[in-house]
């Protein structure tokens, strides 16, 4: 038990060291987004206790952590919806200061949320352009946004035989790799993902896995959430794990396993 | 890389068959009233009878499909027939103080449109359920017009061209019916191909949804009312113009007609889903239903009990046709 608190106490210590040295150490790249000393508060709360995190482009960065360790918090600092109590953000090098959601969507930050953003009523191709919609004088222009999507579909290799059908019909991988594709269709610059893959079936998550990495390969920064450990290890290069407010922890894929995740994300080095 | 699944794609047919049930089931409703009236009635099917139906029923579907967006964006409007009286009444009152005829007839459109507006603002600004907000312009509308004429009818003289509105015919066809089918279409033509059309649509499916990818949401809620206004507005006037008066007590019991037909076309009350063409198809099956029971000589109180027995018994079966249908589509999918 002894040794592998030891271990622990290592791990945590070198990751607590790492994110720091990677900001300096890389000094040839600009990261995408840095986050540095990100404090939130929420009454007595201390939802976000100083945290530094940077993102560089086409690189997809997992976020883990238990229940409440502030993962949502920190994402919502990113796109906007929470401003920071303390704390600088820069993007692309340039500090940035949010002023709410459409802001952060303006300066090209996406985020795909679990379930939450089609409109079952309407066809796959009136979702893709939902709030964008192509027209002709005051007349829907149907036509160009069935082939225009069919063109969004493909470059990210998504299957969906009938873009006339409504979202309602489709599986949830398919619900989801849509909303995921207008996301990415927005041209983001980093692309936030809440739990993609929670509600998922095995094969629809290999789909949104595998559409991740795609859009991972156009350039794009993608933040991903989720619980299902396994998973950042097909799409991520990098995770970050918190713990209370804090991050604890940044590993590369090649330095760590499934173990050793599990043991940061609970915390064992309380016990030192 | 692993190939993309395709499990919920059934068969084009069931796609269009699920789609389409509400609307396919209201037509069969529909044909099997015409038939049954025409097979024990003498009168039913002559050019005249239908064309008194169509007549009376230009009101309720110029309403109706006001009443559509409303449903579809997932609010409901319960003041339309209040909103009828007051246009009636108010109209009747300009009219007999000389009022031009014209002017007249914009002042209340835009009338209606104001209503409308404070309506939806205190739904889609203030957040109050559009039920509450509606029904206390239910009353209060109602009891403005009340007030305003003290409850007596007010006649309208000596305006041939408002009455052509209410009373004329054009090509054969009651003018009432020829605006009814002109707003219809354009009902349809909005819902369907337009961007305000398709941002009612996204609001009343996902109100979030519309929100985030930059709809006016807030907009697009409020004026549904709006329309409702307008749409009320101009049955009120139709009404005013074949009865040559305005009176407090029109169109009482009115939005239940309304919401009746809107829903009988297979308009859901969640929000999201419904047709123009079911509310076409609602509002005349309601209208034959109540001109074939008085043709049969049955009780008009009877009508009433009727019209809500096969409301009740056509929304049964729709909600059963749905449902196999839901279920067929999506039996191999994975959502609960």
């Amino acid at each position: 038990m002894s040794d592998r608190q030891q271990e622990n106490a290592v791990a945590v210590g070198s990751g607590r060291v790492n994110p720091a040295r990677n900001g300096r150490a890389d000094g040839g790249r600009v990261p995408r987004i840095a986050l540095r000393d990100i404090r939130k508060n929420f009454g007595s709360l201390q939802a976000l206790r100083g945290v530094d995190l940077d993102i560089y482009p086409g690189e997809c960065l997992g976020l883990v952590g238990d229940n409440a360790a502030g993962k949502s918090t920190l994402t919502k600092i990113i796109s906007g919806t929470y401003i920071p109590d303390d704390g600088t953000m820069h993007l692309d090098g340039e500090p940035v200061r949010f002023s709410g959601p459409a802001d952060a969507r303006r300066r090209n930050i996406e985020m795909v949320f679990q379930d939450l953003s089609l409109c079952d009523h309407i066809d796959v191709a009136g979702n893709l352009f939902l709030g964008r919609e192509v027209t002709r004088g005051p007349f829907l222009d149907r036509k160009t946004m069935l082939s225009e999507a069919r063109k969004m579909l493909d470059a990210l290799e998504i299957r969906i035989p009938r873009l006339s059908s409504k979202v309602a019909q489709l599986s949830g991988g398919q619900r989801q790799a849509i909303a995921i594709a207008r996301a990415a269709s927005f041209d983001p610059k980093v692309l936030i993902m809440d739990e993609p893959t929670s509600a998922l079936a095995v094969a629809e998550v290999e789909a949104v896995l595998s559409l991740i990495n795609r859009v991972k390969a156009t350039g794009v920064s993608v933040i991903l959430i989720t619980h299902r450990l396994q998973d950042l290890f097909r799409v991520c290069d990098r995770i970050a794990v918190m713990y209370e407010g804090t991050m604890v922890a940044e590993r590369s894929i090649a330095e760590t396993d499934l173990e050793d995740l599990v043991k940061l994300i609970v915390g064992e080095k309380d016990e030192r | 890389m692993t190939a993309y699944t395709e499990r919920s794609q059934g068969s084009p047919w069931a796609d269009f068959l699920s789609e389409q049930a509400q609307v396919l089931s209201i037509a069969f409703f529909f044909l099997v009233c015409v038939v049954f009236f025409a097979m024990t009635t003498d009168t039913f099917m002559t050019l005249g009878n239908l064309l008194n139906v169509i007549r009376q029923a230009a009101p309720i579907l110029i309403v109706a499909v006001a009443m559509t967006f409303v449903i579809i964006t997932g609010g409901i409007d319960l003041s339309v027939g209040s909103q009828v009286a007051l246009v009636n009444a108010v109209a009747a009152i300009a009219l007999a103080a000389g009022l031009p005829w014209p002017v007249v007839v914009v002042a209340m459109l835009c009338f209606g449109a104001l209503i409308g507006l404070g309506q939806g603002w205190f739904v889609a600004y203030q957040g109050i359920p559009a039920f509450i907000v509606t029904l206390a312009g239910l009353s209060m509308l109602r009891g403005i017009a009340l007030y305003l004429t003290q409850g007596y009818s007010i006649p309208i003289k000596g305006v041939p061209g408002f009455f052509a509105l209410g009373r004329g015919e054009l090509f054969g066809i009651p003018v009432p019916a020829l605006i009814a089918i002109a707003v219809a279409i354009l009902g349809y033509v909005v819902i369907t191909s337009t961007r305000y059309g398709r941002q009612v649509v996204a609001v009343g499916s996902n109100m979030e949804a519309a929100r985030r990818v930059g709809m006016p949401a807030r907009w697009a809620i409020a004026s549904v009312y709006v329309v409702a206004g307008v749409a009320s507005a101009l049955a009120g006037l139709l009404i005013a113009a074949r009865l040559g008066s305005g009176s407090s007590n029109a169109a009482v019991g009115f939005e239940l007609q309304v919401i009746a037909a809107v829903v009988l076309g297979g308009t859901s009350l969640m929000g999201g889903r419904g047709t123009i063409v079911g509310t076409i198809l609602g509002t005349l099956t309601i209208a034959v239903i109540g001109n074939g029971l008085i043709l049969m000589h049955i009780s008009p109180f009877f009508t009433q009990i009727v019209t809500g027995a096969i409301i009740l018994i056509a929304i049964w079966l729709n909600t059963r046709i749905f449902t196999a249908n839901f279920r067929f589509g999506f039996a191999r999918g994975n959502r609960p």
